[in-house]
């Protein structure tokens, strides 16, 4: 006889339980219950947090004015906007189940995900990173984790995506680096507006072909509810909101640099060195556009910000020689982008 | 800390003066007498993806064998760091911590995750010891991978 894949549909929730309860599923499956695939569209915006990501990296006093709750979820990836034009959907199995590999994993539980938009008119493709696009534009978040004894992977599907406020939440360095993370967001971030319920029927019959399992509805075991509780009292919690325990960063006297994610490969930079300030973004490895300030420039801002316009970052410092001592502030400001740690 | 004893093994390097839990790949070397230090082997690294971001439970935590004393993230992928004894920890490897990285590059030196006190009862049991074990062990175990299409051929 198949085995089940239970399907849970849970509405619309608050922003709070739009997290919980499938982090509860993913306690409810390590206990036995077995490999689900819920769904649950927030009815209120907010911003949410991967799980090792730093809380300042959202612009706090803006959720608060706002009134957009800031959640830590316990997947990973960076803060992201979510509201109710976003129905979004996880599948959560025994660990067991999973590849070793997580990249080999990923593309296991994601496979589905794209053939349902494939399934629904949208003929979107997954990259080598991960990442389920259309053309340029991702048009599928995700995250992953292993909560307990289960496997969770969660996506979204994006009926309408707000890329003003989902730059909006995000702590920028200053005005240059938002105008760009929006300019990346607009480019690199697309919502797919199809039928939602054709989406999800497309979605549990993927699913359920892909693991061999018959699709039943269902819902929350006695386990579930309990750990429910327990979520939804730890993710309220500043503790839980303040995240983990990460390094010691030593105060350093390099640049200071902020980066931000807008998709694999697409970033923006934002660092100050001796007084020389940079704001950039980036595409596959080269400068799309650059913003710089030196007090010493002397009116050849312009004629730098053409020069470096799709220069590898790697060759930035080198076309900036040609400015003197404010293209060497200016490259040294560069110099503290770490792609490695976007 | 004296140089570590160390093969290569179908391309990935094995030391082979401490123990390893054979499910989660991680290590474990005895520093001084109940003291131990843990850290990941490459191929659980290799498995992992490129690590991004590592968290790891405060000094004092008390550790369970096979339950989580961090979390490791890779790929938007966040998986638990599976402690292979019980007892207390007593030092994290902060440079680690803020550079996830380090731990790919020296997996069995400055990559290291923790060091703790072995619990009263803890005597490394289950496992892997004997160094002729160790190396069979690891070899099989890239051999499935690489079978499995789990690591590159």
């Amino acid at each position: 006889m198949t085995e089940p894949l239970r399907v849970i549909d849970f509405g619309c929730c608050s922003p709070l339980r739009s997290q919980t309860l499938w982090h509860a599923v993913g306690y409810g499956v390590s206990a036995g219950a077995p490999t689900t695939l819920s769904f649950v569209r927030p009815a209120d915006p907010y911003v949410c947090v991967g799980y090792h990501r730093e809380i300042d990296e959202v612009d706090r006093a803006y959720c608060r004015e706002n009134g957009l709750p800031v959640l830590r979820r316990m997947v990973g990836g960076g803060p992201v906007y979510l509201d109710a034009d976003q129905l979004l959907f996880q599948i959560c199995l025994p660990a067991s189940a999973v590849p070793p590999l997580r990249s080999q994993a990923l593309r296991m539980l994601l496979g589905p995900a794209l053939t349902a938009f494939r399934s629904v008119g949208v003929p979107a493709e997954l990259g080598e990173d991960l990442e389920i696009c259309l053309g340029d534009a991702k048009v599928c978040g995700h995250g992953a984790g292993q909560i307990d004894a289960a496997v969770v992977v969660c996506g979204n599907l994006i009926e309408r995506f707000d890329h003003e406020r989902a730059a909006r939440v995000l702590a920028l360095a200053d005005p240059d680096q938002r105008d760009q993370t929006l300019a990346l967001m607009r480019r690199f971030v697309a919502a797919t507006p199809v039928d939602p319920p054709a989406f999800q029927s497309a979605l549990v019959a993927a699913y359920a072909g892909r693991l061999g399992l018959a699709a039943v509805s269902d819902e929350l075991t006695g386990v579930e509810h309990a750990a429910l509780t327990e979520l939804d009292e730890r993710f309220l919690s500043d503790a839980w909101l303040a995240g983990p325990r990460r390094g010691r960063e030593e105060p350093g006297t390099g640049p200071v640099a902020r980066q931000v994610k807008v998709r694999a490969g697409v970033w923006t930079l934002a660092a100050t060195h001796d007084g020389a300030r940079v704001a950039a973004a980036v595409v596959h490895g080269a400068v799309l556009e650059a913003r710089l300030h030196d007090p010493e420039l002397d009116g050849a801002a312009d004629q730098a910000e053409r020069a470096l316009a799709g220069i590898p970052l790697a060759s930035v410092a080198r076309v900036l020689a040609d400015f003197g001592d404010p293209g060497r502030r200016l490259a040294a400001a560069f110099a503290a982008a770490d792609p490695g740690r976007l | 800390m004296e140089q570590a004893e160390h093969a290569m093994v179908d391309g990935f390097s094995l030391a082979l003066d401490r123990c390893y839990q054979a499910e989660t790949h991680m290590w474990v070397l005895v520093t001084d007498p109940g003291r131990v230090r843990i850290g990941m082997d490459p191929v659980g690294i290799e498995t992992s993806g490129t690590l991004a971001q590592l968290s790891i439970v405060p000094t004092g935590t008390e550790l369970a064998a096979g339950r989580p004393f961090g979390q490791l993230e890779a790929a938007k992928f966040v998986g638990p760091l599976v402690s292979p004894v019980s007892g207390v920890v007593l030092e994290l490897n902060d440079a680690a911590v803020a550079d996830a990285g380090l731990v790919e590059r020296d997996p069995y030196g400055a990559g290291w995750l923790i060091e703790a006190r072995l619990g009263r009862d803890d005597r490394l049991a289950g496992l892997l010891a004997d160094p002729t074990e160790i190396t069979a062990w690891f070899a099989a175990k890239i051999a499935r991978y690489r079978l499995d299409g789990v690591i590159a051929l």
